[in-house]
């Protein structure tokens, strides 16, 4: 059995930014996965290569893919390395002031009584566990995509997409468990539409896919920001505290 | 040419107006003016005269263009409705970008730009949820953040749901593989989910609710009259464009129907239930949106003319509520922070315009409810009295969350209403402290919401010249023909 590494890739990076809490590891992990899922569209040629680059032969699709993820990540990432900033002060009253002090005060106690725990981590790992048997089953039982490996990136990709967000502890992570299930509709639509019986790729929805890629990490760039300008945490826990 | 400015000149103008923001009025000067230009466009377009564009077809019938119309002119009340209520400060902005992106769904028949412009305009909806007035010297509501979160995460679901759909549509072909189980169940399984939703249909419907909670009325209206109405006509058309989905799949229908039932009956029992004015009354709009989408599971002429019509009489009826809502929100020049019990003697325009959209939501008469309702239950008794007696229950239910909101907070004695005193010993009129004089209705804003008013009226009196429109339409459907 030949053994897909653009797939492990797929399946690994998903599996971190499910797992881990720290923005640092899984904006990196969501990096290297739109990276994998490039090279899993290159190496499928779900569309005829019409470019040479770097010596290799692939699509211009592909490349538009590789520049969507990276534009997504630097989006997030250059948020998340701004949030100390402080941002429109001058605007505020003294109630608005005080409130940035309390909100600021609290955070850090959060911050220092909330230590490492194991447990933090036991969710989404189980979570995980029941996506990989889920993506492993679905693909012999429903098989959608032309290739059981593009069948498991999707299913993998929507499945541990959903679970990120419904196990978040924070809103960055919710955006990129969003961001995974929109690789994997991508990933969907450019393995299925491609195929003979279908309609075929149209370069409207390609784009548009790619341009609500980067709309997308920027709304959730944008919430980030509010939130942690206003609760100086992107905890969930402390949006609905009342 | 003029398909290009339909979609392309509100971007521009919405562009410009962003970059205007602070000048509120100039601002809305531009917007109305943009609105204008737009409704002219839209009538000159020829019907059903398909043009392609980049390889996409764009097209305008004669439904798609009455509900396009009646976006803008919602759009544009709502730009006059922000000279005096509060708003965000990219309200305009936003707005104008929302009309752009429903107006190319409005236009398109590829179902995968379609899921993706829903899509982004529930991005866009995000901003002006958490959006602040200009210059405002307060921060933006944690309790507001969390609700365009929601919103997002639903929204996003919602497209991918929707999106997973369509590329099984695009290989699904009927009558393949037998002995399995057909892909139409999974599809409209995946489409009744997602619509519902971006529908808000109950036990989907929490945004809505938070929405409207926490958000600025102008934005809770735009969201709910522009993005839900065009995710309902979005779902005719797919209907339209995959009717093996429902041949094959019949029993599906029946879900469907039972999962409109349901919501329209937990709205109306949760409008029972003690809440706040707004909280009653988005549970008033999503009993109406679950009447709607019965009417759309019905699969029949009647049926299908009452959802069409009870989504453009929501359009008028959700916007003139929180018109009304938001004036009487307003600082009264009373003691704030006390719960008021006579809105209606303080705000005799705004009180009415909440009492008379109340009413259209419930589908009474004289409003333009009223009609579509009937239709609704009309379909209803075809399917069985079982059905149309749950409807029924329903709308009892929501009446009396709407009767318990109105005694509670509309229908109280005038606090202004004291028996003068006599003098007493020694004492002069001037002694006694001056008359209490309060600020009526801003002009402007009570004009728009008795034109609001007048229009529900309008259409529920006079209700021909809609459903004439809506007849041909549906007489062009052949999922429709074919059930």
């Amino acid at each position: 059995m030949q053994i897909n590494w653009f797939i492990i890739g797929i399946g690994l990076t998903a599996a971190v930014v499910l797992l881990f809490r720290d923005w640092r590891v899984t904006v990196t992990a969501l990096l290297l996965n739109y990276l994998a899922l490039t090279l899993f569209l290159a190496e499928q040629r779900f569309v005829a290569p019409d470019l040479n680059f770097l010596g290799l032969a692939v699509s211009t699709l592909v490349l538009i893919k590789l520049i969507t993820g990276l534009a997504v990540t630097l989006i997030l990432g250059i948020t998340a390395l701004t949030f100390e900033g402080e941002y429109g002060l001058e605007s505020l009253d003294e109630f608005g002031l005080a409130e940035l002090r309390r909100a600021a005060r609290a955070a850090q106690r959060q911050r220092a009584n909330e230590p490492f725990q194991m447990n933090d981590y036991v969710l989404p790992f189980w979570a995980g566990v029941l996506a990989l048997l889920a993506s492993l089953t679905l693909p012999r039982v429903y098989p959608i995509a032309p290739t059981e490996a593009s069948d498991f990136a999707w299913y993998w990709l929507t499945l541990t997409g959903l679970l990120t967000v419904a196990t978040a502890a924070d809103l960055l992570k919710i955006g990129l468990g969003l961001l995974l299930c929109v690789s994997s509709i991508d990933l969907l639509y450019t393995s299925v539409v491609s195929t003979p019986q279908a309609s075929g790729l149209n370069v409207a929805p390609l784009g548009l896919l790619s341009l609500f890629h980067i709309l997308l990490a920027l709304a959730v760039a944008y919430l980030s920001g509010l939130l942690y300008g206003r609760l100086k945490t992107l905890a969930l826990s402390a949006l609905y505290k009342r | 040419m003029l398909y290009l400015l339909l979609i392309f000149f509100p971007v521009t103008m919405a562009l410009s107006t962003f970059v205007l923001r602070k000048r509120t009025e100039l601002v809305i000067f531009a917007a109305l003016g943009a609105v204008l230009a737009q409704m002219l466009i839209a009538t000159q377009i020829p019907l059903d005269d398909p043009t392609r564009f980049l390889g996409v077809t764009l097209t305008f019938n004669a439904l798609s263009r009455t509900f396009m119309l009646v976006f803008l002119t919602l759009g544009g009340f709502a730009f006059v409705g922000a000279w005096h209520l509060p708003h965000g400060e990219n309200f305009v902005p936003i707005t104008l970008l929302t009309l752009a992106q429903v107006g190319t769904v409005l236009l398109l028949q590829d179902p995968f730009i379609t899921t993706l412009l829903l899509a982004s305009t529930g991005l866009t909806a995000v901003l002006a949820i958490v959006d602040l007035p200009a210059g405002a010297s307060n921060l933006v509501g944690t309790r507001a953040i969390a609700a365009a979160l929601k919103y997002l995460v639903l929204m996003v679901v919602a497209a991918v749901l929707m999106y997973i759909a369509f590329v099984l549509t695009d290989i699904f072909r009927p009558g393949e593989l037998p002995g399995r189980i057909s892909p139409a169940r999974f599809i409209l399984a995946l489409l009744t989910v997602s619509f519902a939703l971006r529908l808000a249909l109950v036990p989907f419907h929490t945004w809505l609710t938070d929405l409207v909670d926490f958000a600025e009325p102008l934005v809770a209206a735009v969201v709910i009259t522009l993005l839900n109405t065009t995710s309902l006509l979005v779902l005719i058309l797919v209907f339209q464009s995959f009717p093996t989905l429902l041949f094959e799949s019949e029993a599906a229908l029946g879900v469907m129907r039972l999962g409109a039932i349901v919501s329209a009956v937990v709205a109306g029992m949760l409008a029972l239930a003690p809440a706040s004015l707004r909280h009653t009354m988005a549970y008033l709009v999503l009993y109406n949106g679950g009447m709607v989408f019965y009417g759309l599971a019905s699969a029949s002429p009647i049926g299908l003319a009452g959802a069409i019509f009870g989504a453009l009489n929501q359009t008028f009826a959700v916007l003139l509520l929180f018109v009304s809502l938001a004036l009487l929100e307003r600082p009264d020049g009373r003691t704030p922070g006390v719960t008021r019990h006579d809105l209606l003697r303080r705000w005799p325009i705004a009180g009415a315009g909440l009492l008379a959209s109340g009413l259209s939501l419930l589908g009474l008469p004289p409003f333009n409810g009223a009609v579509s309702h009937m239709l609704i239950y009309q379909a209803a008794a075809a399917k069985g009295w079982v059905e149309l007696l749950a409807l029924l229950a329903g709308t009892l239910l929501a009446g009396l969350g709407l009767v318990r909101v109105a005694a509670a907070h509309l229908l109280g004695p005038g606090e202004e209403a004291v028996a003068a005193e006599p003098l007493l010993l020694g004492e002069t009129e001037l002694d006694r402290p001056a008359v209490r004089r309060l600020a009526p209705e801003p002009r402007s804003t009570a004009a728009l919401t008795l034109t609001l008013l007048l229009i529900c009226l309008g259409i529920g009196l006079y209700p021909q010249p809609f459903l004439a429109t809506i007849d041909e339409t549906i007489r062009g459907l052949a999922f429709i023909r074919a059930l």
